[in-house]
This record gives C-alpha cells, structure tokens and sequence, in this order.
C-alpha cells in the first residue's frame, strides 16, 4: 500500500496509475509503443482508468469477484490437497487490435488445417513416418498414438474439430505459437466466465467499445455439432469425466449454457455399432460427442483397461461410423512437444508452403545434427520429447524411463538417451498492464485461441483467454501462480453483438434434449431424498435436544426413549453435530454435484452454503446450543434450498424425481417415526415429539384438544391431505408426479409403478383413522419400499 | 517337420446370482503366420446367447471375437475349437545383429506396420521401467555380442532363477513384484523377460498362445500346458528378425508352440478383456487340450 501516489486531480491520477507500469527492455510492450505513447486500442481504458480513483477501481474489482464467487466459477487442483480454488482473474483485459488478430487467427487456422492432415497420415499411409519425415520412433513411443484407431476413418469426416493453440508475442510483436492443443482443449467456458466478471468490471467502456462478442462462436459450434450427427439421427452431447476432473466445472457451465446434454461414461452404451445413453424413457442414440475426457480412458474394452470412466465398446461406434467425435480419439499424438520440431518441414511436404506462423523454435535430440544445433548454447530449455504439456506447464516424468528431466540423472540419461529430449528456445511474452491496487503493474502474457471447425472452415472465438503472469521470465513463469484475463479483440467498427439468452427464436433453435439420462434422474432422486433425510434428522434432533435442556441431568423415560430411538437411526446424541447428519449432507452434495449442469447457481450456492454451515457449527465448540440452536439455524438453511428448488426449478423431469425421492423419504421417515411412537410402551410425551418433528403442534392445538391422542396425531400427520407433513399428502404428490414421468401411467412402461402408488393411495383413503397402529404404519413403508423399488426398476437402472 | 494339431479350449466365469449387460473382446483363435504356422479352420462360441458377435482383427493382427451381452444369468462358457498347422522356423544363428550394432538398425527401420520392431521398445502399460530386472539383465546378458546370444542368456537365466509357482502371483502381479520374489507364471517370466530385453535396446513382444499338452515321446511335460501359455518374441535385427523364446521352459520355439497373436504385453493379447456389470465376484476356470493329429485325418 505504501506504493500508492498522491492523487492531485486527473493529470495526476494518470502519472500515478501509470508509474507502476515498466515493461523489460526487449520484450514487446502491449500498451505502449516505441516513443512510450499509449497505443490506440488502449486509450479508452486508460482514460477511464484515469477517471477513476485507485479506490473506485478496487471497487469495480470487488464487483467482478463477487460474480465469480456467486457463480462458483472454481479450478479443482489435484496434488495439493484438492482444493477448490477460485478462478484467478487478472481484471484488466488484454486488448488487440482486429486485423491483428484476423492475421493471428489466418497463421492459426492453417496450421489447424495441418494437424488434421498429419492426424490423417498418423492414423491412415503413415507416409511421413514412411518418408523419412518423422521418426518412427516418436510416433511408436507415444502412449498417445492409440493404435485402436489406426484406420478408423471418422464419420465426420475430419478428425480435428475443435483446437486450441496458446500463442505469445516476440520482442518483434510478431506471434508465436508456444502449443497446440487438440486432446480436449479446455478454456472455453472459462473464457465466457473472465468475459462476463471482466464486462461487469468495466461495464460502461465495455458497453461502448467495439469488443467482438463471444456468443456467437457458442451458437455456431452448437449448432455444428448436432450437424455432425451421421443421418441426423440422434443427439450431441458431452462427454466429462465427471466432478474429479479438475475441469469440470467448465464442463457443466458450458453444458448448461449451450443446453446441451453432460454425460459420464457410464451414461453410455453400445448396442449393435450404435452408441446409446440410458435415460428415462430407455435407450436413445447418440450421434455426436464433444469429448472431454482423455482418450485413453474412452473404452476400457481396446484402450486402457483400468479405466472406470469408459464406455466399453465406443470404438465399435466409432468404427461404424455411426458416431461423430469432437475430437477423435488419438489425435492427443499431435500435442506431442517433439512434433514442434517437425511442423515447419511437415507444413512443407503438406501444405506445400513456408507455415505462415512460426512455433517455439525446438530441435529433437534423437537427430544429431539438431543436437549439434543447440550444443552448448545456454537459452535452451531441454524436456521430454514424448510430453503433451505446454512449455510453461512443467513436465511429467519420461513416461518411458520414469525419472524426471533434471538434475544429474536426467543429464546423463540425455547423453546415453538423447532421443528422449527436446531442446527449446526460451521464449519471451510481451509485457502488458495488470491492475495492482487500482494502478497499473507489468505483467506478461500468452493467449489461449480456440477455433472450431465450421461449414466454411476454421472459426475463432474471438478472445476470452490469456495468461498472466507478474514478473519476467518468460514463458517459464506463466506455470507459477499465472493468472489468467479475458481478451478483448477490439474492432474500429461496431461489431454484430450476439447472445444465447437473448431472443425467442435462438432458444427455439436450440439442440434436441431429448430424454433425461438415467444417471441425472437417479442423482435428483437421492438429491431429494438426502435433502428430505437431513431435514428430518435435524427436526429430530432439536426436539431431543430441547427435552435435555429440559431435563437437566435427570434422566427421564421419554429421554432415554428418544435417544434409543435416535440410535437406531444412528444418530449419536452425544456429538454437536451428529456424524449422521454430516454424512447425510455430503451425500446431498455429491448427488448435486453430479448434476451441476441441471442445477441453477443460486441452488448450488445453497447447498454448499448449508454445508459450509454445517462444518463450521460442528467443529466452533464455544458456540451456544441452548434449546437445539445449532440445529435451528440447519434447518432455515435447508428450507433456503427448499425454497429455492419448490420456486425456482423448472418443472422438467428431473424436478420429479427430486420431488418423488423428498415424498418417499418424508413418507417413510413419517411412518417409521410414528410406528414407534405409537408403540404401547413409548413413554408419556412421545405423541409431542411427534407433532413437533411433524411441524404440526400449532394446527394440533387449533384443531383438537390440548392433549394429543394416537387418533388426533393420525388424523394430522397420516390423513390429512391439507398438511404437508402428513403421509396421505405425500403419497397424493407421488402418484401425481410418476404419472407425469415419461411413460407413465397405468398403459405405460411404469404401470407397475403406477399400480402401486395407486394401491397406496386407496389404501389410505379407505383406512379408518382410529385404526391406525403399527402394524398399518409397517404396511405402508413396505409399500413406499415398492414403489422406490419399481421407479429404480424402471427409470434409474 | 510340419505338425498338425487340434486345439480345444474352455473359459468358464461364473458370476454370483444374475449379472447386467457388459462386453467380452476373446483373444483365442491361432493366427496364421507365412511358412510357419497356418490355422485350417477355428471356432469360437459361447453358451450364452450373446445380444451381439462381431469378428475383427486387431492393430496386431491377432483374430478377435467381440461378443456383447444384455444380461448375463450365472455362467458365461467359451468354447473354441482349431486345427492348425506348426513348422518350426529355420534359425540361422550367425545373421544375428550384433547387440552394438542394433541401434544403427533400428533407426533404419521406417514403419509402423504391426509387427514392426519400434513397437516394442518402449516401456509399455504392463512393462513399466524396472531397474532391478534392468541391472540383472545387464549382468546376465549385456556382454554378449549378438542380439541372439543376448536373448538367449537371459531366456536361461530367467529359467534357472526363477521358479514356477502357479499360486504365487496373479494376472494383476506387477513384474518388478514378481521378480523380487523370484516366482511366478509364464505370464511374469515373459514380462520379466521383456522389460529386461527392451532395457537393452532390444525391441521385446509378449506372444500368447498354446503349447502341445502330451509331448513327444522321450521329451519332458512342458510347464503351462494346461492352459494358455505365454512366451517372448525378441528382433534380432533386420535379417534374422523375430526369434521366439519360451523363459518358463528355456527353450527356443519351434513346432511345439502355437501363436494366437503378438503384442507389446499381456494387455495386447489377454484372452479376455472387458467388463460385465456385476454386484457380486466372479471366478475363472480355464482348460486347453492340444493334441497332435495325423497327417491324414484330414478334418477335425
């Protein structure tokens, strides 16, 4: 803090914000030209910079980081300790000029138009291993070269669909390509996220700059993707590894906003060459993948074997063509650092032409006369020739000898193994402004490009992605703690502004859904059921503990009634927050994060929230539990999420399996309470507790008389079809929402489980209140079993 | 002289009570190989009805039968059936590589084609890098001046150190576990053999296959009879190429053996792989008969 200038009016806000900003000598500076004059795409921003005082600048900030926290924009990182980490936004965006990116992105999209024919030769002739032009070593080596796929021709014709490249400026402002990335380049989503916190940051100068919008890229690659389903016949979706992966975030975000279907292996199946995903209404195709997952992990029936994520026999689809893949499986070779060495040469003998960009200058040790090349200069940085990271992403071991790529080991290993390596120019970034206490500081950047194949060939999204990082160093430095910032690509004219929420026609053109698969059916199902489960534990518990207060140290017979009856349920009234209770919530939210694609913001938020809660009341020991207060507090958390999923949700199928699993839970946990509650020897006072956990004891008070009798409760908490908390209500809801199931009914696929909600309900409504006993009460939890048991049947296998 | 055998093999996996859908990829029909092996006719099936069969060759050109499932209720029993012809190759020691000048060879070799020797140089995913069967094979071998002689004192030496045990491991057994303790199956004697093999800079491949159950009169039983065997294919350069070797039994292959097909290890070539959706365990049970017909019986 102690950095901050005197802010003596606009000149002086200026000569303040910019003092921070010094850029290395040699690198190419993004903001200022040679003479240090402001460059024109940036005079706008710097202006409105210098309008603003540093605090205000902060608070702008301030505002873009509350949106990526509310939308719970993380990265999950593996190694540490599996932290979520929020989204590292650098809030200043870097700008380029648009007919400096229309060059950037031709330089990209030829050498997209590359990869696809070395793919093609890789996986078809394999005449430039033939040839002489690549080493057949490299290739064979490669545990991303997946011969399964040698000769299978994809049905889109094309084995490059979407790509990526991360690209940096030279000392001369001419662009380098640092990395290709074709297994399933992830950014994306992440890019409409930096836009979004960065346009809520800089708000009005967004709002009237000529920033090309990044909808429409979203809109095309939607719309390409269902075009690449063989016949039309079928749908597209997306394929994650599920919530582990470190990008799954992303996953569910763009699955959410491109409405698109987000399925896990085990969603899928092959039946006669065809790929299927289980859903509700039973098997329906799946014509087009965008694959998200590595892959080797793609079917454990011809690639890796251990894989759990896989669906066995997908390369069958594949090779009867009956499937498109977003990007073929295999084309993880091209990503290969070794290849970087070749891809001028190979532009060459392909394209017949000088590549019109140039990649980070690399030399393959296994050739001696690159290894002569590059002995004993200094600005090398040597590493795995078979790795697929990017430069500045560190290095997995060899994965042939297994050691790492430095130190005395890796030295000798490059003299006796010197085909394992790759030497690599050290390359500089450009420097660009960063925001550091509302005034400018360097830092130094790369740019992540996406381009998706489109009828009319390669389309970029134009900006969203970069890298940031402080300091010098290179490309060597982004890994460490780099951030990333949106880009905007800043046009001189206004620009044809696109959005997928705008208007109705877009949403109308939106893919076919089709049905909900079975496992986003089966997680909203036991979402519901957890939810409802926690919610009755907690009510349970805060009856018990408002007695013991109560009770003091005498030990009453309801007391340790209650506690034998909470013990069964395995509930220990011993601890603040009971185990229980705590397992049940983290059930509530793996279920939910299995289905974040399905979930609003707000209802996520929610639950986390209440689990957050949770944890902190379990573990702050001086906070009061005076009369349950602990397990108050729960409940009006839950109910928010309630509240939220009762008003909010839309009604789609989904909903009803959530809907279904609360009332058979609340059903079941009703009967099961009052089975032993009525129990001839419950203590005096169980028909209380009763009425309390059932919500009830104001209208009990309004309707009967003071004392409460097995018939006054029965007529409340089974019969009465006004009281959310009676059984009857819950079953009516039950039959009413598995009617609405797809197929549902009595002539459908789920007649059985129609017939037995029905028999249920009639059940009910001929009983005799006064009747009612435990035998009756065991009756009808064995008839709420059935009917979850059909529904698993029928719906969720 | 060319043999003539009739090959019968069963595979059992019994499921415990009624099993979901899932997919079996059978590796276990011998491949024909020119002037050495020639399969004349081969059958695989199961006692099951299948919802799918599908026949393809793989990368490696071993035969495969893709077999898929809706629902499997208690057993699934393979059963396969070939009669094949065996010759033992002629080996003519002296156009062996020699073990210095194999690099030169090797970075000559411009080709991806399936049995290509560049394949089977690198560590692979059941041959991880191990530095003790590295420094044992260095001992043992890396002396020798050809590539054969190599091969061949490490197929003894393995032989001699190490004991067959058919209890001791299993098919998940890491090599370097195996080899620690010095026991195992043909499975674990070939691994071993191979990483110690490609350490050398030798390209190593894992050859699944059968050997004959009753051997010649005079000649001993042969170990792994009673089941699918597994034996070594190590190149000896572009002359002498692939020469076979069996580590379970010392011995270099002739017309005893029989292969179903090549790989980089037993993931390559495993006589099942894939998954069927299954609550409880399952068990296996396998058993081969090879038996030498007369040249005249003409059919099986």
């Amino acid at each position: 803090m102690s950095g901050r200038m005197e802010e003596t009016g606009p000149a002086g806000r200026r000569a303040a914000l910019m003092a921070g900003y010094r850029p290395p000598a040699g690198a190419y500076d993004e903001l200022l030209d040679a003479d240090g004059t402001v460059r024109a795409r940036w005079r706008p921003m710097i202006e409105e910079l210098s309008r603003l005082s540093a605090a205000k600048v902060e608070g702008r900030i301030a505002r873009g980081d509350e949106y990526l926290r509310d939308a719970g924009v993380y990265l999950r990182q593996f190694g540490s300790d599996d932290a979520e980490r929020v989204w590292p936004l650098s809030h200043l965006p870097v700008l380029i000029e648009d007919d400096d990116w229309a060059t950037l992105v031709e330089g990209l999209a030829e050498r997209a138009d590359l990869l696809e024919l070395v793919a093609a030769d890789l996986y078809g002739a394999n005449r430039l291993v033939a040839e002489g032009h690549l080493p057949a070593g490299l290739i064979a080596q490669s545990p991303e070269w997946l011969r399964p796929m040698v000769g299978v021709e994809p049905a889109s014709g094309h084995r490059l669909h979407l790509v990526a490249f991360d690209v940096a400026r030279g000392p001369d402002g001419h662009w380098w390509v640092l990395g290709d990335r074709t297994q399933a380049p992830s950014g994306a989503g992440f890019a409409l996220e930096n836009r979004v916190a960065t346009a809520r940051v800089f708000s009005e100068l967004y709002g009237r700059t000529n920033v090309h919008r990044l909808a429409g890229f979203f809109r095309d690659f939607r719309e390409n993707l269902q075009a690449l389903v063989p016949g039309g016949e079928g749908r597209s979706a997306i394929l994650t590894p599920g919530p582990l992966s470190d990008t799954y975030f992303e996953h569910a975000y763009i699955a959410r906003y491109l409405g698109m279907t987000l399925l896990e292996g085990e969603d899928l199946v092959v039946e006669n060459g065809r790929l299927m995903v289980r859903t509700v209404s039973g098997l329906e195709p799946v014509g087009a993948l965008w694959r998200r997952l590595d892959a080797s992990y793609a079917d454990p029936l011809e690639l890796d074997d251990r894989s759990r994520l896989g669906t066995p026999g997908l390369i069958s689809a594949l090779r009867a063509r009956t499937l498109s893949m977003v990007n073929a499986l295999g084309v993880g070779i091209l990503e290969t650092r070794a290849l970087l060495a070749f891809m001028p040469r190979l532009g060459e003998i392909l394209l017949e032409r000088q590549l019109r960009l140039p990649n980070v200058a690399t030399w393959w040790c296994g050739d001696p006369v690159a290894r002569e090349a590059i002995a004993g200069r200094d600005d090398i940085q040597w590493s795995a020739a078979l790795s697929t990271r990017l430069p500045y992403e560190g290095d997995q071991p060899l994965p042939s000898h297994g050691f790492a790529e430095t130190g005395a080991e890796a030295e000798h290993l490059r003299r006796t193994h010197p085909e394992l390596f790759v030497g690599q120019e050290i390359v500089s970034l450009s420097a660009t402004p960063v925001l550091e206490h509302g005034c400018l500081a360097t830092g130094q950047c790369s740019l992540r490009v996406f381009l998706a194949r489109g009828p009319d060939g390669w389309q970029a999204l134009p900006g969203g992605y970069a890298r940031i990082a402080s300091g010098e160093g290179g490309a060597a430095s982004l890994g460490k703690g780099g951030r990333v910032a949106d880009v905007w690509v800043v046009a001189r004219a206004p620009v044809e502004r696109v959005s997928l929420l705008g208007t109705g026609q877009a949403a109308a053109q939106g893919p076919r859904q089709g049905a909900l698969p079975s496992r986003a059916a089966d997680n909203l199902f036991w979402l519901g059921r957890y939810i409802e489960r926690a919610e009755d534990t907690m009510r349970l518990v805060r009856a018990y503990r408002v007695r013991a207060d109560e009770a003091g140290d005498e030990d009453t017979p309801i007391l340790a009634f209650f506690t034998d009856y909470l013990t069964e349920l395995g509930v220990d009234t011993d601890q603040r927050l009971p185990e229980a209770l705590a397992q049940t919530i983290g059930s509530a939210v793996f279920s939910a994060s299995k289905v974040r694609d399905r979930f609003s913001v707000d209802g996520w938020a929610a639950l986390k929230d209440l689990s957050a809660t949770a944890d902190s009341m379990g573990r702050n020991a001086d906070l009061s539990d005076a009369g349950g207060r602990i397990m108050g507090i729960l409940l009006r958390k839950i109910t928010g999420f309630s509240g939220l999923a009762h008003e909010n949700m839309y009604r789609f199928a989904g909903w009803r399996f959530m809907r279904v699993g609360r009332s058979l839970e609340r059903a079941a946990a009703t009967s099961a309470m009052l089975c032993a509650l009525f129990d001839e020897k419950a203590p005096e006072g169980a028909l209380d507790i009763a009425l309390e956990v059932g919500d009830s004891v104001m209208t009990h008070r309004r309707r009967y008389s003071l004392e409460a009798s097995a018939a006054s409760v029965a007529a409340l908490l089974v019969f009465d079809p006004m009281n959310p908390r009676s059984i009857v209500f819950q079953v009516a809801e039950i039959d009413e929402q598995v009617n609405l199931l797809p197929e549902g009914g009595l002539m459908g696929r789920a007649a059985d489980l129609a017939r037995a909600t029905m028999r249920l309900r009639t059940a009910l409504a001929t009983a005799v209140p006064d009747e009612v006993d435990t035998a009756f009460l065991d009756r009808v939890r064995l008839e709420l079993e059935a009917i979850s048991d059909h529904l698993g049947r029928v719906y969720l296998a | 002289m060319t043999m003539r055998y009739d090959i019968r093999l069963t595979m059992e996996f019994a499921y415990e009570g009624q099993s979901g859908g899932g997919r079996h990829a059978i590796r276990v029909l011998p491949r024909s190989i020119d002037g050495v092996q020639r399969l004349v006719a081969g059958h695989v099936d199961v006692a099951a009805k299948p919802a799918e069969r599908h026949e393809r060759l793989d990368f490696f050109g071993t035969d495969v039968v893709d077999f898929a499932y809706d629902a499997v209720d208690g057993d699934l029993v393979y059963h396969a059936r070939a009669r094949v012809e065996r010759a033992a190759r002629r080996i003519d020691l002296a156009s062996s590589a020699s073990l210095a000048g194999l690099p030169g060879e090797l970075a000559k070799c411009a080709a991806l084609d399936a049995l290509a020797p560049i394949h089977f140089l690198a560590a692979s995913p059941w041959i991880a890098p191990d530095a003790a069967v590295a420094r044992y094979a260095r001992e043992v071998a890396g002396g020798r001046a050809s590539v054969y002689e190599a091969a061949s004192a490490l197929n003894a030496s393995i032989y001699r150190d190490m004991r067959y045990d058919a209890e001791a491991t299993d098919v998940n057994t890491p090599l370097g576990e195996a080899f620690a303790e010095r026991h195992g199956v043909c499975q674990d004697f070939s691994h071993i053999m191979i990483a110690g093999l490609r350490h050398l800079g030798i390209p190593a491949a894992y050859v699944s296959g059968y050997l004959r159950t009753i051997p010649p009169k005079g000649a001993v039983r042969l170990e792994g009879a009673d089941a699918m065997h597994a034996w070594v294919a190590a190149w000896c350069g572009t002359e002498l190429g692939w020469v076979e070797f069996d580590p379970t039994n010392d011995l270099v292959v002739a017309s005893d053996h029989i292969v179903v097909g090549y790989g980089r290890d037993y993931g390559d070539v495993a006589p099942v792989r894939g998954v069927i959706r299954t609550a409880g365990s399952q068990t296996t049970r396998q058993a081969v008969d090879v038996v030498p017909v007369a040249q005249d019986q003409e059919r099986p």
